[in-house]
């Protein structure tokens, strides 16, 4: 990145707010909470094995997700930033990018910390990106989508947080029907990684970057967000 | 006590025409009620009371429906302060006590009624089916012993802790919550999962189909909070849901009473 494009980024990266920088962290910290508790009620080794592979699957995704919907939603001078020659698109790509370079970094230094204590339950520790990437990019571009197509950060927030509990709470029936269990977004943790564990990462990928392409598509109009309702 | 009324009709009347509130929450309902499996309440068997058949309902509509009612109180504290409507507010002639009690009474009241109309709905679908009228009464019933509780609990937090901890980290930790503390095995980790504290209505479901519904006192974490399943532990289960969820207020309460003689 060309150094004079720096500030730029450090703007940005003040824009999105702490709590979106915050958001990462924060559930991976509960999640190392969790873990601590169950071990010391006496859990076994693969149980919090686990849970710890639940935070970067699971936890970690709606995390970003959340965060995500929220900065394309709290731009309090957007008309301002229509008026510049800058495209929106680019502008929100950048607030967008902070956030999913703090919740990629994250879950880099939460892996090898798991990894290097033991506690390691998932793929090969080359693959461990394709545990939380494809769930995140999925949640996020579709959080955003909604949020997009509904102008509301209630309506996205209430359906991806539905969705994420309905595949928390009904994983056998997900995992069961041939046309849902490619886009299960918890396999590694609730199925684990044996046959279709790479289709069903490869699948979220897919239908991940095509929800980013539709909200691109739709940034190309910037004017219709200026109706949101909330933060 | 007027005073307190005007401000809960002002926030029941702003919120209520909040066009996210109904699509959030009827969505959610309607996607549960049309995908419940076959052990869901439509599927309970025919001739069950309808007690069994509304307690059901209720259950499967907590599961999703109080989502969308964190999402939406989320931001009501947080937007009155970025739009700066919180000055204004101030200087009218209300304490600050009386003024959060107001927008809780309000904003429980308003956002409550999606999750009634879904009841209503979901009794007045039964009576046709099973040809029970009181499955309507049952339906009403069941919204306020099992729905509401739980609605007072989550209202009381959802107002409160994003002022401290901002709204998108507040519904993140909410989701999580949600699962954690109503839906997780408790044998599998510490939870609140079938406690008195559980807010999904796990006892007075419990009660009133006459069998364990999620874990409702089932051993584990916490066991002074988990009793059996009886009319007592019902009545201690709402009474613990509603106070508990109005600590926030009162912590809230003091804090800005205080910021207001010191400003």
């Amino acid at each position: 990145m060309p150094t004079h494009r720096l500030p730029l980024w450090r703007y940005e990266s003040r824009r999105a707010g702490w709590a979106a920088r915050a958001a990462p962290p924060a559930a991976l910290l509960v999640t190392l909470v969790m873990a601590l508790l169950t071990a010391s009620g006496g859990a076994g080794h693969d149980q919090v094995g686990q849970l710890l592979l639940t935070g970067l699957e699971a936890i970690l995704p709606l995390a970003v997700g959340m965060a995500a919907v929220t900065i394309v939603a709290r731009d309090g001078c957007r008309e301002l930033q229509l008026s510049l020659p800058a495209r929106y698109a680019g502008t929100l790509g950048r607030r967008l990018g902070v956030l999913a370079l703090v919740g990629a970094a994250c879950a880099v230094a939460f892996t090898a910390g798991v990894w290097l204590s033991g506690w390691w339950a998932g793929p090969n520790i080359l693959a461990s990106p394709l545990v939380w990437a494809p769930p995140m990019l999925w949640l996020t571009g579709l959080t955003v989508l909604l949020g997009m197509l509904g102008r509301s950060v209630v309506l996205a927030t209430s359906v991806v947080s539905a969705l994420w509990l309905g595949e928390q709470l009904f994983a056998g029936s997900f995992v069961a029907l041939d046309w849902t269990r490619p886009f299960f977004l918890f396999t590694t943790s609730r199925v684990g990684v044996g046959e279709g564990w790479l289709t069903n990462r490869l699948a979220l990928v897919g239908s991940g970057l095509l929800f980013v392409a539709v909200v691109v598509l739709l940034l190309r109009r910037p004017h219709l967000l200026l109706t949101e309702e909330e933060e | 006590m007027s005073e307190l009324l005007a401000v809960g009709r002002y926030e029941f009347r702003m919120q209520v025409r909040k066009r996210s509130l109904w699509l959030a929450m009827l969505l959610l309902a309607a996607v549960i009620a049309l995908t419940q499996g076959d052990r869901g309440p439509r599927y309970t068997e025919a001739g069950a009371p309808a007690r069994e058949v509304m307690a059901g309902w209720a259950l499967l509509f907590g599961i999703v429906v109080p989502i969308g009612f964190g999402m939406v109180l989320a931001d009501r504290l947080v937007r009155d302060r970025r739009l700066g409507t919180t000055a204004l507010l101030e200087s009218l002639p209300v304490g600050p006590r009386v003024l959060l009690a107001g927008k809780y009474l309000g904003g429980l009241a308003s956002s409550a009624l999606p999750g009634l109309l879904a009841m209503l709905v979901a009794g007045g679908y039964e009576t046709v089916h099973r040809g029970d009228p009181l499955m309507l009464a049952w339906a009403v019933l069941a919204f306020g012993l099992i729905m509401l509780p739980g609605l007072a609990f989550v209202a009381g937090f959802a107002l409160v802790s994003p002022l401290v901890i901002s709204a998108p980290l507040f519904r993140v930790l909410f989701v999580g919550y949600w699962f954690w503390g109503n839906m997780l095995p408790p044998e599998f980790l510490p939870s609140l999962s079938g406690t008195l504290l559980s807010p999904i209505g796990d006892y007075p479901v419990s009660w009133l189909i006459g069998e364990t519904a999620l874990y409702a006192g089932v051993p584990g974490w916490l066991s002074f909070l988990r009793p059996a399943p009886s009319g007592v532990s019902v009545l201690v289960s709402v009474v613990l849901l509603v106070l508990v969820g109005l600590l926030p207020l009162v912590v809230a309460g003091t804090v800005f009473s205080r910021q207001r003689r010191t400003a």
